[in-house]
């Protein structure tokens, strides 16, 4: 009975609730109230910024800059996703646990073991990934592009096996009394029935993966980042204004052309 | 040996004339956690019989078309059909040539086009790559398209499955059956979801599916007007024990009344 109360509390919301508002509450104390809170300079900082988006640049010579930016972001980004799937569908079918009958002894620790991996390549962000592929293959592309695609394998296997574990049990059931193996229950019922699915949140990670990749300019590699930290460095805010301008058109773009691909799928 | 003088047989002894029964039920039970949901159900049913299962829900009916068709086990008793024990062993192939289910609905993927929903009656056939290279360019295609044919659909062999309606959809399944020929045919409540003209129609299309020779049809059914025009034989369960199991000719509404009826002291289980 005990441990059933203590194990309830521990679910339950209340102790997550009680552990942030302590937080919160201790936080305050840390801060030293006699100084001041913000740097003085701060708001006139803001306000130049702000003002500089009337208007951003868009002389010539830079607009050259800032397309191909965006062409090298869309890259890593396109890149980085295709390695993403090519890794984490497999190991997400894996990860289901769909290939193996239900008896198989196998099942099981196969099913927590690529699980775990999965959750070992998202839980180091992409940022950490590209430093230490910086450090082992030097500043080229494909640090740029395995640095995006091994966390977002590891969240597409995870989200792919959750979608594939939901399927509806009827349609399965009845392909596998008329004969059908794990394989055929997978090309004829998990992905046609799970597809939509599939590929809308492949698109939803594509959008984050482009601001992902215009991030990784941070250590170095080129793209929208590598000029956002060139103009932030000239003090060139109206440049800044443009690149962060574009990011917003590209992942709009995405967004269009995602709902376009979802829509048709859900209709055809 | 007819018809009329296999519905009489009562039993399980073997008479010389027919040799083994198609399907044969030897003191089958199952319980779900602490539910026995069949207690101990043995019956012969030979080739081309016709049989209604009959009974409140609850009553085992479907547990008994799903250990039938081999997705569950017993846990005691055995089942056979043309000889051979539904086990786990037997191969998938096997098990897909002698027997298949056909349900209310749900069976179909509503994603793939019809023609993919109905090869699936070949997959025991099949292998991996026949299987992956069929998504592109599908194999035995005639064999698909004849049995669209004989269920009236042939113009809908390309259509994406959930655009068609629900009594297409269920011809779709029928046809599946068709193109996987089990010996024995199984189908839980095939027309619980129809009006009563394209049940009827549902009805004949499973008779003649079934009327070659070597077959039989188990059909879980709820109208006795149906019981006695496409079936040959009946059996009761209720509370997962078999009432009677007689031809149905002779059932009487008596009979099923009987058999629906919330008795006083046994209304307090709760069977599922």
């Amino acid at each position: 009975m005990a441990r059933n109360r203590i194990s309830s509390f521990l679910e339950s919301p209340r102790l997550l609730s009680l552990l942030l508002v302590g937080a919160v509450i201790w936080s305050l104390t840390s801060i030293d109230w006699s100084g001041p809170l913000f740097h003085t300079g701060g708001g006139d900082s803001a306000l130049r910024f702000l003002l500089a988006l009337f208007p951003p640049d868009l002389s010539p010579g830079f607009l050259g800059i800032v397309v191909a930016a965006v062409w090298q972001t869309l890259a890593f980004a396109l890149a980085g996703m295709t390695v993403a799937v090519a890794l984490g569908l497999p190991l997400g079918i894996l990860a289901s646990g769909a290939m193996a009958s239900p008896e198989s002894r196998l099942r099981r620790p196969t099913v927590v073991g690529v699980r775990f991996l999965l959750g070992a390549m998202r839980s180091i962000h992409e940022l950490v990934w590209a430093v230490l592929f910086v450090a082992a293959v030097g500043l080229s592309p494909l640090a740029g592009i395995l640095a995006l695609g091994l966390p977002y394998a590891g969240i597409l296997g995870r989200i792919y096996a959750d979608f594939l574990v939901e399927a509806p049990e009827e349609p399965l059931l009845a392909l596998r009394s008329s004969g059908a193996s794990a394989w055929q229950l997978l090309i004829y019922g998990r992905l046609p029935m799970c597809l939509p699915d599939l590929v809308s949140y492949t698109f939803y990670r594509f959008e984050c993966s482009v601001r992902s990749a215009a991030i990784l300019s941070f250590v170095g590699i080129r793209g929208i980042g590598y000029e956002i930290q060139l103009s932030l460095g000239d003090l060139l805010f109206s440049q800044v204004w443009t690149l962060l301008l574009a990011l917003l058109a590209i992942v709009a773009l995405v967004d269009l052309w995602s709902g376009y691909v979802r829509r048709s799928l859900l209709t055809s | 040996m007819t018809a009329t003088s296999l519905n009489q047989r009562e039993s399980l002894s073997t008479d010389g004339s027919c040799g083994v029964p198609l399907v044969q039920a030897q003191g089958v039970t199952r319980s779900f956690s602490r539910v026995t949901a069949l207690r101990s159900v043995s019956f012969a049913i030979g080739e081309g019989e016709r049989v209604a299962v009959v009974g409140p829900s609850g009553s085992g009916k479907t547990t008994l078309l799903n250990l039938l068709s081999g997705t569950l086990q017993p846990d005691a008793g055995s089942l056979t059909i043309a000889g051979r024990c539904l086990s786990q062993n037997l191969p998938r192939s096997e098990l897909a040539s002698l027997v298949g289910i056909i349900h209310q609905q749900f069976d179909l993927v509503p994603q793939l086009p019809v023609v993919h929903n109905v090869l699936a009656g070949r997959f025991g056939q099949w292998g991996m790559f026949r299987s992956l290279f069929s998504l592109v360019w599908p194999q035995d295609y005639r064999l698909a398209a004849d049995a669209l044919e004989q269920m009236g659909i042939s113009d809908k062999i390309q259509e994406r499955t959930s655009h068609l309606s629900g009594g297409e959809q269920q011809r779709v399944a029928i046809a599946r059956a068709i193109v996987q020929s089990p010996r024995l045919v199984l189908a839980d409540e095939p027309v619980a979801s129809l009006d009563p003209a394209r049940a009827e129609e549902v009805m004949q299309l499973l008779v003649e599916l079934t009327q070659d020779s070597g077959r039989a049809l188990i059909a879980s059914i709820h109208s006795t007007e149906l019981v006695q025009r496409f079936f040959t034989r009946v059996i009761g369960l209720r509370e997962g024990q078999l009432q009677f199991d007689m031809p149905s000719a002779n059932l009487t509404q008596a009979d099923l009344t009987d058999l629906y009826e919330l008795h006083h002291e046994e209304s307090s289980h709760h069977w599922h």
